[in-house]
């Protein structure tokens, strides 16, 4: 009797050593994986982070979490986002990551919106060692920091002015106009397209700056009108954007070329201006629906999570970092410093295509132009991504 | 540069002047008034954008249905608005500046709480849609000139309703009654000018106006939550220009500051907007700070 208890009571014990042993990682592989990250959902950044990068993150962890959550190393595991409104306020960007990334000791973070506040979290989340696969940074400046744990999925300026300035050459182009909005994102682009410009024959007959948030810039379209140019090109936010080409189409300017920025490839471009309105009009856009199978397949889902259609630049990038994402903490878990080494050195196989990168930038999807016809944002340059044939003659604003 | 294009110049400059201006007589009348520097009146354009394009969108009803829905809506805000906060305050406030410091304050609390209200129901992406965008020809001799009928259809609404506001405290007892309330306030209770309900009445009519401006540039813009500040700062600027409290030097002001930024924009750079109304505004409050047009013993 007594050996019999003292036996029960050695297996007891070390049943329950057994367990507390393993019970820990249990507990952590059933967790769910924290992801955070600050957006702007007021403020003037709103429409465009409201476009091309939170839906992509609420459908990606939407579809994750359908499917048992992410695969953590062969472990599913919820994902769970913690989130807040950065007020498109660089200073509450940079509090909130901190606050993730020091206090709160996320696993992961997402980026934020725009060109400025990725400027100042990337080298944050560098220093704490926080891979950062960035959908909306479009900045030279960025790229030349070498932030090893920085990543930039969208086309750089040079590639995107070099494919403008290669489609305008190749059809005979003589005379280009610029306007470009007075940031880090205006100023970077208008010096890649005069770099661009040299050599080419082509004349830049007029470049005006102007600021965020203007109001009328029928003045300077005036003034450009009266040049005459065959072609222009503007560096401009989505509210300029539609500025731009309404006061273009109220004044009667109309080149053959009429290119403008951020906000072109947004589903609000065609709603605003009207498929007919837009038809013609060329922009910064590197793919849609017919781009790939699965491009296809996510733009079905974007449409039927989101209740909205994605804007056919950013967004594909956004969405495609966030592949890579799912790639790399499925073949390295949740280490970081391995999650960053994969990005580094993978060719990733993503919905814009093969994606690689050499340092901080992506060299695998090249610069491109997208143009409106019949009501779908279509990539017209270069050949060999484009969904469609370039109309080089933009018809008449309707 | 020829005749033709001058005028076209100038004109689109006033159109833009045109909106400013209708901006501007809403908040005027609220602190030529009252005293009451309503931060939160381009958040209140705002919410006129908003329910204008919601209309037009959903059931597509034209904008232009709009204009006195807008208004009568702005207005009734306006005096629930007054009662809930001003009319407290001008009861507790010992004297008119520290009315105005609080007044400031509960201003700031509005622009936040509607700026909010707004992204919460709508979300805060950008909105617009297209009314009236094509082009009207106007000849000129030497040329034409070429505005979107939308253009000129704001700033004909602006200027009738500049006409009308000014016509109305100009012609009407009403208006006399606001006219020397804006001279007196003590003097125009002792004869027996009821405050009680004018400076609602008045505060909800500077809303309305509001809502009408957001209307008419829901139009023209597109339009976000974020999209009223701006235009708050504007107000700010071409009521200093007019002269607080002056209603025909809104106007006058509103123009006059349309028309300097599309010649120093089409002359310099875009970029040196800002700085060309803040010159002017600093100029003005060195060296006329009644305001250009505000005569001194008579206003509006």
């Amino acid at each position: 009797m007594v050996n019999t208890n003292r036996r029960v009571m050695i297996q007891r014990t070390a049943a329950t050593v057994g367990a507390l042993s393993v019970a820990p990682q249990l507990l952590a592989q059933s967790a769910p994986v924290r992801l955070g990250y600050s957006m702007s959902r007021t403020g003037p950044w709103t429409g465009g982070a409201q476009t091309s990068q939170e839906p992509n993150y609420l459908l990606w962890a939407e579809q994750q979490n359908a499917a048992g959550g992410l695969d953590v190393k062969g472990v599913r595991r919820r994902i769970e986002l913690i989130s807040s409104d950065d007020r498109s306020d660089v200073e509450t960007v940079v509090r909130t990551y901190q606050k993730l990334m020091g206090s709160d000791k996320v696993d992961l973070v997402l980026p934020p919106w725009g060109s400025n506040a990725n400027f100042a979290t990337a080298p944050l989340a560098n220093r704490f060692g926080y891979p950062f696969l960035a959908p909306t940074a479009l900045s030279r400046r960025l790229i030349e920091m070498k932030l090893p744990y920085f990543f930039s999925l969208l086309q750089q300026p040079k590639p995107m002015c070099d494919a403008v300035v290669d489609m305008l050459k190749a059809n005979g182009v003589k005379t280009v106009a610029c306007i470009y909005v007075d940031d880090l994102f205006g100023l970077e682009n208008y010096a890649a397209l005069k770099v661009a410009l040299q050599g080419t024959g082509i004349q830049l007959v007029e470049d005006k700056s102007y600021p965020g948030g203007v109001k009328d810039l029928s003045p300077t379209l005036r003034s450009i009108k009266d040049k005459n140019p065959d072609a222009f090109v503007g560096f401009t936010y989505p509210p300029d954007t539609i500025l731009a080409s309404r006061q273009a189409k109220e004044i009667g300017f109309n080149p053959k070329f009429f290119y403008a920025s951020v906000g072109t490839a947004f589903p609000l471009y065609k709603n605003v201006i009207t498929a007919a309105g837009a038809e013609g009009v060329l922009g910064m856009g590197s793919w849609n629906s017919k781009t790939s199978a699965g491009a296809k397949a996510y733009f079905d889902a974007h449409v039927a999570s989101q209740k909205k259609e994605p804007d056919r630049w950013a967004s594909g990038a956004c969405w495609a970092g966030l592949e890579i994402l799912t790639s790399a903490v499925k073949a390295q878990g949740l280490d970081r410093k391995a999650i960053r080494d994969y990005v580094a050195g993978t060719t990733h196989k993503t919905i814009l295509g093969d994606i690689r990168f050499e340092g901080s930038e992506n060299v695998g999807t090249p610069g491109s132009v997208g143009q409106w016809q019949n009501g779908e944002f279509e990539v017209v340059w270069p050949a060999k991504i484009a969904t469609a044939r370039l109309n080089p003659n933009k018809p008449a604003w309707k | 540069m020829s005749f033709s294009s001058w005028i076209e110049l100038i004109a689109s400059g006033l159109i833009t002047g045109g909106i400013y201006a209708l901006v501007a007589l809403g908040l005027n009348l609220q602190y030529g008034l009252m005293r009451i520097l309503n931060i939160a009146h381009g958040e209140f354009l705002m919410v006129g954008a908003f329910i204008t394009w919601m209309v037009q969108t959903s059931f597509g009803l034209s904008p232009l249905w709009m204009i006195p829905v807008s208004f009568a809506l702005l207005m009734a805000i306006g005096v629930a608005v007054h009662w809930l906060c001003f009319r407290r305050l001008t009861a507790t406030s010992p004297n008119l500046d520290v009315f105005e410091a609080r007044g400031l304050m509960v201003a700031f609390g509005l622009m936040f709480l509607v700026q909010n209200a707004i992204s919460w129901i709508w979300g805060g992406d950008l909105r617009g849609y297209d009314f009236l965008t094509q082009p009207v020809a106007i000849p000129l001799p030497g040329g034409q000139a070429q505005f979107a009928v939308n253009k000129l259809l704001v700033f004909a609404l602006a200027l009738l309703f500049a006409g009308g506001l000014i016509a109305l405290l100009r012609m009407t007892l009403l208006g006399k009654g606001v006219r020397a309330l804006m001279q007196s306030p003590v003097g125009a209770q002792l004869v027996g000018i009821d405050t009680r309900r004018l400076h609602p009445l008045m505060f909800g009519i500077g809303l309305g106006l509001s809502g009408v401006a957001g209307c008419l540039l829901s139009m023209a813009y597109t339009i976000s939550p974020s999209m009223g500040e701006p235009y708050t700062v504007t107000a700010l600027i071409v009521i200093t220009l007019g002269g607080f409290g002056s209603m025909g030097g809104a106007l006058a002001g509103g123009l006059l500051l349309g028309v300097i930024e599309a010649l120093g924009m089409h002359f310099t750079n875009p970029s040196l907007k800002a700085l060309l109304s803040y010159v002017v505004f600093i100029g003005v409050l060195l060296l006329r700070p009644e305001g250009l047009f505000a005569r001194k013993t008579r206003k509006a």
